[in-house]
């Protein structure tokens, strides 16, 4: 049995305020509603994927009010 | 013995003058930051990385600034009036006001170092208190100023009140467009073709 | 209204007063050594009244499960939905029946405090909740304390994690709650909160139990519900079995006109067309119509009524009633909001049809609670019921009754500011 570990970034809505940093650090995980609120990729991305790892990492700590969170999910996998 | 020398003193006054020129720009850059500017030619992360970084380049000078001046025995000050004030000998109350001005400085930075451990809204909170510490860096530039007062000095001071000022009343009353939701890389703004 | 349709359970015996204990006592009888097991409670399947229609028994055992202990059960009397009237007419009527719930379930979890919320803004229900509470108190019984809290009465103020909050801190602010189960706490004590409702049919469980609870009402939704039906130009509040067909509910609060269409469940609720009306009211029978129960509140809608303009009220409401902590809904329901204001005018209304189907889309479960989720339900069926006539008003032909009488109640608002930029 394999385990299958994927991560997805994840918003605090009420601590967001719409300063769109991640948006920017994180383009292919994060784009901006018509307010600039976040519209986060809900789809998991693999940890095999450094370079979107990376930008998750950027867009957590960039985070003026520190709204995102990045959530391990492990799923197994026979 | 003493250690003294012309040149500590001379440091001792120049970090002083680059301090606060360096925490005019920091709170400005502050003040960019929650204004939401940017996200076209500038990143906003730029700006809240320049602002880290220049906040840490104002923290070294002012240690500079506050080492020089102690060590200097020329000028009767203690270590400990370095951070509680009302306790130095040599000019009581200009010494103290910077006294102020460097804990509260501490306290912003400090707790900005540790901003994921603490409570977001105390953080919020404590880091206003930086513009109290501009106004008391501000008095104490002038104060400690008066023996050797000189014009430059003056318009240095001058122009980093005028330019907090400026930013802060900017701040309060708002950019044309209420500027939370408002950002330069959302749809709406890239359709108004701005 | 006839008996066959109304099964009086948690309304028994309306006087023209609250029941006072020994009336009470007289009508369901005796409330000392009144008590409920786990297992009653699960096999009754009772789900909850309050508009999530979740499993009480589940709850309650997620609760069992924890080390931390359960120390306050929340009864939720706020009804901050303006067409529901059911929990203020329960404590008007039976009290005691709520008192009763409460009292078992806390002694089930061991826990020492009830506390009653009732929205500041209801002095009456207040004044009742609290005789009766004098009235157990004479009689010193075992169990637990009870006293009556009062939030002021805000839309989300009734959402559970919101009042938990205000309970903790006088902020009534929806909380981020990213894991579910999970458990709410005032203090260090563990919290159960349920409806009023839920609670006044737990006392009558405690007594008749599982399968007298089951004896009406359908096999997922067991029991009566006590809907607040309004259409008429009053608020009429019906308890009914489950199931019961929605013509039979408008005939028995004397609505006998052909309605347009109904809004079911509340502002944050879902619309149904007017033809479907033989259609049960319980959730497994409207879900093929993209309609629920919600709270309990049916709205019918007269035929000379405007089914635009009425969700412009209701949704222009919904968004100053949003306590403006997320982004998507303190800026998209007030966007929305704009959107119907024009559909409804016909006047500048060209593109707000396909926005505010693409600001649903966008809007939808970015919030931290799912106040903007049911305003984006309501649109959502809105637009499907009333297909035509969105289709002519935002072609800048409303229809004559788009200005006329109103029959959605839209509270007064007081300190709605402008949204502060910081």
């Amino acid at each position: 049995m394999r385990r299958n570990v994927t991560f997805r970034i994840v918003v605090d809505p009420i601590r967001c305020d719409g300063f769109g940093h991640c948006a920017e650090l994180a383009p292919e995980l994060v784009t901006l509603d018509e307010w600039g609120y976040p519209i986060l990729q809900a789809e998991a991305f693999p940890q095999s994927d450094r370079e979107i790892r990376r930008s998750a990492q950027l867009a957590v700590r960039g985070c003026p009010r520190q709204a995102l969170t990045v959530q391990k999910i492990i799923a197994a996998q026979s | 013995m003493g250690l003294t020398s012309p040149y500590l003193w001379y440091t001792s006054r120049i970090s002083g003058v680059i301090s606060l020129v360096m925490l005019t720009l920091v709170i400005v850059l502050g003040i960019l930051i929650s204004t939401r500017v940017g996200g076209r030619r500038v990143g906003r992360f730029e700006i809240t990385e320049m602002h880290r970084s220049i906040s840490l380049i104002a923290m070294i000078f002012v240690a500079i600034h506050v080492v020089t001046t102690v060590i200097d025995t020329y000028v009767n000050i203690h270590w400990i009036s370095a951070v509680v004030p009302m306790t130095s000998s040599y000019r009581r109350l200009p010494v103290a006001i910077g006294t102020v001005a460097l804990d509260l400085m501490l306290a912003v930075w400090l707790s900005s170092q540790l901003k994921e451990r603490i409570d977001p809204r105390a953080w919020r909170a404590l880091h206003f208190s930086s513009y109290a510490s501009f106004v008391a860096a501000a008095i104490h530039s002038y104060l400690v100023g008066t023996d050797e007062r000189s014009l430059w000095g003056l318009i240095v001071l001058g122009s980093c009140v005028a330019v907090v000022l400026l930013a802060t009343v900017w701040r309060v009353v708002g950019r044309p467009e209420r500027a939370v939701g408002r950002t330069a890389l959302s749809p709406l703004e890239q359709s108004k073709g701005r | 209204m006839t008996v066959e349709l109304t099964t009086r359970r948690v309304l028994a015996n309306h006087l023209d007063h609250p029941k006072n204990l020994s009336e009470h006592e007289a009508d369901f009888g005796p409330i000392n050594r009144l008590s409920i097991t786990i297992d009653v409670l699960r096999d009754s399947g009772i789900t909850g009244r309050g508009g999530a229609a979740f499993p009480t028994a589940k709850k309650v055992e997620f609760l069992l499960q924890q080390r931390r202990v359960t120390r306050y059960v929340v009864v939720n009397a706020m009804e901050g939905e303006p067409a529901a009237h059911k929990d203020r007419m329960l404590l008007a009527t039976n009290p005691h029946l709520v008192l009763d719930g409460a009292m078992v379930l806390a002694n089930l979890l061991n826990a020492d405090s009830v506390i009653i919320c009732v929205a500041r803004e209801h002095l009456k229900t207040i004044t009742q909740v609290k005789a009766a509470i004098a009235q157990r108190g004479a009689k010193r019984l075992q169990g637990p304390s009870f006293e009556v809290q009062s939030p002021p009465g805000r839309y989300v103020a009734g959402e559970e994690s919101a009042l938990v909050h205000w309970l903790n801190s006088n902020e009534t602010l929806p909380q981020y709650r990213p894991t579910r189960p999970s458990i709410q706490q005032i203090g260090r004590g563990g919290v159960l909160l349920d409806n009023a409702e839920t609670h006044a049919n737990i006392g009558l469980i405690a007594r008749h139990g599982a399968e007298w609870f089951r004896s009406v009402g359908t096999a997922t939704r067991p029991g009566t519900t006590v809907t607040s039906v309004t259409g008429n130009g009053k608020a009429v509040v019906l308890e009914v079995p489950y199931g019961t067909a929605i013509r039979s509910i408008l005939s028995g609060a004397g609505i006998h006109y052909e309605p347009r269409a109904l809004l079911l469940g509340g502002y944050g609720g879902t619309w149904l067309d007017g033809k479907h009306l033989d259609v049960g009211f319980d959730d497994d029978s409207l879900r093929p119509f993209g309609a629920g129960t919600g709270a309990g509140v049916i709205m019918a809608l007269p035929p000379e009524s405007c089914g635009v303009a009425e969700c412009a009220r209701i949704v222009d409401y919904m968004a100053k009633e949003s306590a403006r902590q997320c982004g998507p809904c303190a800026f998209g329901l007030p966007a929305m909001a704009e959107d119907l204001k024009a559909l409804t005018s016909g006047r500048n209304a060209s593109h707000s049809l396909s926005r505010l189907t693409s600001r649903s889309n966008v809007i939808e479960g970015r919030g931290a609670c799912r106040h903007p989720d049911g305003v984006i339900r309501l649109v959502r069926t809105a637009l499907n019921v009333f297909a035509e006539d969105f289709s002519h008003h935002a072609a800048g032909q409303p229809c004559q009754f788009a200005h006329s009488a109103r029959v959605s109640y839209i509270p007064h608002q007081s300190d709605v500011k402008d949204l502060e930029w910081e």
